[in-house]
């Protein structure tokens, strides 16, 4: 079983591996980059003129630092077949299999705890006025009690056997309140892991495995999917009928390219999502930039990588047998996607354009961001688009 | 008005499923292609499709071919696959929009028509569902909806009678008797001969990719020795033990 594990832990590896090159592509990384500087811009420029030392600060610090630990689940790869395959398997063999899955279920949260420490760090010390051997103490409290919630989760798959990840976190959160104020809580995790550590897989219940596993996947394969294609993640499409106006009146007026086009636009959450997702985005760098030639460029950008990332659209039913054995105009496939392209694109133009008319002074500057987004939409519809989907 | 299969060799990358079939379908005729798993039914049924290309032979359709006039050919085409397939992100409703826009057919006429379908199918109620609401027998009545709204020349089924209730089976063989009386053609696959009979008079038998032999059950238990009082499934013994599986 042990070998089991390594053998499927190898495999997620490069899976994860592989969709993580995909999502921090040259763009992702662009795009990250301006906002990450963003945030860190305002952080130290905040930093400098806050006031020290209020009541809040220490709880804010603790509550901040919390955050990174609701990450990362107990990966245990567990599949359907499982079932019927490992069914006989017994107690101790279910430990032996998720020992090293503990191991790796660490790795993520490990990483963020470290990271949120880093960047809180000179708030803690200089404005929440914690000394460094107490704010020191509260990251390694934290990474001890990820690895005692792990041991619980894993207990907590027996039978009869209730966990609740929710209570769990509610408890660390109430610790890591008192950490700030009184002393540091490293003993009681100490004294939480012996106890998840001395109770063992008895009667293990499979059927839970197996979904919590599904649902932990299906999480991150949605994480995933916000940025690229993922052919794991099994997409749930969602009427939506209150979207339906922006739907055409009449089907009459559609070619059964755009008909389909234009509903897997709506209803396919890869696609809404997406949009809806790159949009927020758009006004979030506006805001946080709050200079009009910085949030036109920076839309701009954004404007492109939603075109870039809605191409995969133009392959959505190419496997669909339906779709092949109808008599379908295939050659003015590209043409109707494109068009309907050019409709989702002014409407991303029309959302950022009116958030601008909220968010940055208006003026005759404003007029000349929003006419250049425009030019920019017109310039993806006409020339880019056209060319990206052929036939 | 005739389906024509000359010669058809074909299947996937570098394995030919079938061999040389010659097959020939008339208006007011349906054909039932009849065989065990992996004889190559399937496989057939693509090529008539156009999701396979023959590696030799051809397909026409009232002298349209296959090979050079897809749109058109497929224009005559309607097909009830095995395992149904929807759109995900389509309402029933929409599937019929769909329909109408592929087949280019009358919105008024071809709605007027869906209705009929979609009542004897129980399925009118649900004209707002997404496919991930329905059953897989009701997601089967709205591939054998839309399949009869196209209303083309050639209709091929591939095992109908699998996860339909016995009312569908009925509503189904009646419909099937329809197209037949009508003058249009059909080609099904499928193993459940006593509910194929009532709508098919004549079957291919494919085996190991090649057919062995088109004719009434009556030719084709004469062929394969079998008495009259025989029942039909032992046939499939018969064509176990040529394969040599026995």
């Amino acid at each position: 079983m042990n070998k089991l594990a390594k053998q499927r832990l190898s495999q997620n590896f490069k899976r994860s591996l592989k969709y993580l090159t995909l999502v921090f592509n040259d763009f992702f990384i662009l795009a990250l980059i301006f906002l990450f500087g963003a945030l860190m811009f305002w952080y130290a420029k905040t930093l400098k003129t806050m006031p020290n030392n209020l009541w809040f600060y220490k709880p804010l610090t603790a509550f901040v630092l919390w955050l990174p630990f609701l990450a990362g689940r107990l990966v245990t790869l567990f599949k359907a077949a499982d079932l019927q395959f490992l069914f006989s398997q017994d107690g101790e063999a279910i430990e032996q299999y998720l020992k090293p899955m503990i191991s790796y279920s660490m790795i993520l949260p490990t990483i963020l705890i470290v990271l949120m420490g880093g960047i809180l760090y000179p708030f803690a010390i200089l404005k929440a006025d914690l000394s460094l051997w107490q704010y020191l103490a509260m990251p390694v409290s934290l990474i001890l009690y990820k690895y005692a919630q792990l041991l619980h989760e894993k207990v907590g798959l027996n039978f009869e056997k209730t966990y609740s990840s929710s209570i769990f976190n509610a408890i660390i959160l109430a610790l890591m309140l008192l950490e700030v104020y009184f002393m540091p809580s490293a003993l009681v995790a100490v004294g939480l892991i012996a106890l998840g550590a001395s109770k063992k897989i008895t009667t293990f219940d499979w059927n839970l495995a197996i979904e919590n596993e599904r649902v932990r996947k299906d999480r991150i394969y949605s994480l995933f999917s916000m940025f690229t294609d993922v052919e794991e993640k099994q997409v749930v499409i969602k009427r939506r009928k209150y979207l339906d106006f922006l739907l055409p009146k009449t089907f009459a007026r559609d070619t059964p390219n755009s008909f389909i086009y234009r509903r897997s636009l709506l209803r396919n959450p890869e696609y809404l999502n997406l949009l809806v997702r790159m949009t927020i985005f758009a006004v979030l760098v506006s805001w946080l930039t709050a200079n009009w030639r910085w949030a036109c460029g920076l839309s701009c950008l954004i404007v492109f990588l939603t075109a870039y990332q809605l191409l995969p659209l133009a392959k959505e039913f190419d496997n669909n047998i339906m779709y092949r054995i109808a008599p379908i105009d295939y050659s003015t496939k590209g043409n109707d996607l494109v068009k309907v392209l050019d409709s989702v694109l002014l409407l991303q133009w029309l959302c950022i354009s009116i958030s601008w008319l909220l968010i940055l002074p208006i003026n005759f500057d404003l007029l000349i961001a929003s006419s250049t987004l425009l030019v920019m939409c017109f310039l993806l519809g006409h020339f880019y688009l056209p060319n990206k989907i052929k036939g | 008005m005739t389906l024509k299969i000359e010669h058809l060799t074909g299947g996937y990358t570098g394995i030919p499923v079938i061999k040389d079939i010659n097959l020939e379908i008339k208006p007011g005729q349906a054909l039932g292609l009849i065989g065990l798993n992996g004889a190559g039914k399937s496989t057939t049924i693509k090529h008539i499709l156009g999701l396979l290309r023959p590696q030799k032979g051809s397909i026409s359709l009232n002298g349209v071919s296959l090979s050079t006039q897809a749109r058109k050919f497929k224009k005559q085409v309607a097909y009830i696959p095995e395992t149904p397939v929807l759109y995900p992100e389509l309402s029933l409703k929409e599937h019929i929009d769909m329909t109408i826009l592929s087949y280019e057919l009358d919105a008024d006429q071809a709605w007027k028509r869906a209705h009929e379908l979609l009542k004897l199918f129980r399925l009118d109620d649900k004209l707002d569902w997404l496919p991930i609401h329905f059953s897989k027998g009701m997601k089967q009545k709205v591939m054998i909806v839309t399949a009869f709204l196209a209303d083309t020349q050639l209709l091929v089924i591939d095992e109908p009678f699998t996860g339909l209730d016995p009312l569908a089976v009925a509503n189904l063989i009646d419909l099937i008797k329809q197209v037949i009386a009508q003058d249009k053609m059909v080609l099904m696959t499928t193993h459940v001969l006593a509910d194929a009979q009532q709508a098919i008079s004549t079957y291919a038998v494919l085996n190991n990719g090649t057919i062995e032999i088109v004719g009434s059950l009556a030719e084709i238990r004469d062929f394969y020795g079998l008495k009259a009082d025989d029942p039909f499934d032992k046939l499939y013994l018969t064509l176990n033990k040529v394969t040599g599986h026995e």
